[in-house]
């Protein structure tokens, strides 16, 4: 269940980030204040970036940021920012994004039915967009434990 | 030849290979494909004989360029191509 790895403290919404490497620290730091990951997750995701390309950007404006488990990693769990501005992910200007979905993952598996409920809501384009629109976290908190429901059915 | 093992990678092992995995699984189903084990994992176990299919995003086409039966796709969210793809790939593999 998404509401199993996801705390409505976790959930920010900004107007504007600077460049993707910002992005990546901001999107993960929740987690860190939190206690579910390391703060060495942000440098490895940003060196990960460096050697990949921005690997997480799975469709348009929806950047899935995460590392490998061994990269710092304590607990499972998500974060979600929704930034107004879309943020490059590429140097070249490309890979943009507005909805920032940070996870933790422990392992491969560990996360499988979540990742079920993810994919459905990034394939769903409305939902994204209703998601980037959000002006309130109860709204896009709201939204994800909707996926839960939309998956099990 | 039999098709038995699709293997679908990216970098991490946890992102993005899951969620081509998933839509494997699900296309896989809808094709009424049984019997095919499917698994997730990084691009460093992706060598030959490790599956009979490799399934990468577009972004790791270079590492997987050495392999034989691999899908590279453009959209990993996309179960229109996936299925596309995948249905290319049984017809050239004689399934």
């Amino acid at each position: 269940m998404i509401t199993d790895m996801l705390k409505k403290e976790n959930i920010q919404i900004i107007d504007s980030i600077p460049d993707w490497r910002e992005a990546i620290r901001i999107s993960v730091q929740p987690l860190v204040d939190t206690g579910y990951v390391e703060p060495r997750y942000i440098d490895g995701i940003i060196a990960n970036t460096e050697e990949l390309g921005p690997y997480y950007v799975l469709v348009d404006d929806v950047a899935l940021i995460h590392g490998r488990p061994e990269q710092g990693v304590l607990e499972k769990q998500l974060a979600v920012t929704v930034v107004k501005e879309p943020v490059a992910f590429a140097e070249d200007g490309s890979h943009k994004a507005r909805l920032l979905v940070t996870l933790a993952a422990t392992d491969g598996e560990a996360h499988i039915d979540v990742m079920r409920a993810l994919a459905e809501l990034f394939m769903d384009a409305d939902k994204i967009e209703q998601l980037v629109n959000s002006t309130d976290v109860d709204t896009i908190y709201q939204i994800f434990s909707d996926a839960d429901t939309a998956e099990a059915e | 030849m039999a098709v038995s093992k699709i293997m679908c990678c990216c970098g991490s092992g946890i992102g993005s290979s899951l969620m081509i995995r998933l839509n494997v699984e699900k296309v896989l189903k809808k094709m009424g494909k049984t019997g095919i084990e499917v698994v997730h994992s990084t691009t460093s176990d992706a060598q030959p004989g490790a599956a009979d299919i490799f399934v990468v995003g577009g972004d790791l086409a270079d590492f997987v360029e050495k392999l034989p039966h691999k899908i590279v796709l453009h959209n990993i969210m996309s179960a229109q191509e996936l299925e596309e793809k995948l249905t290319a790939m049984f017809a050239e593999l004689g399934e």
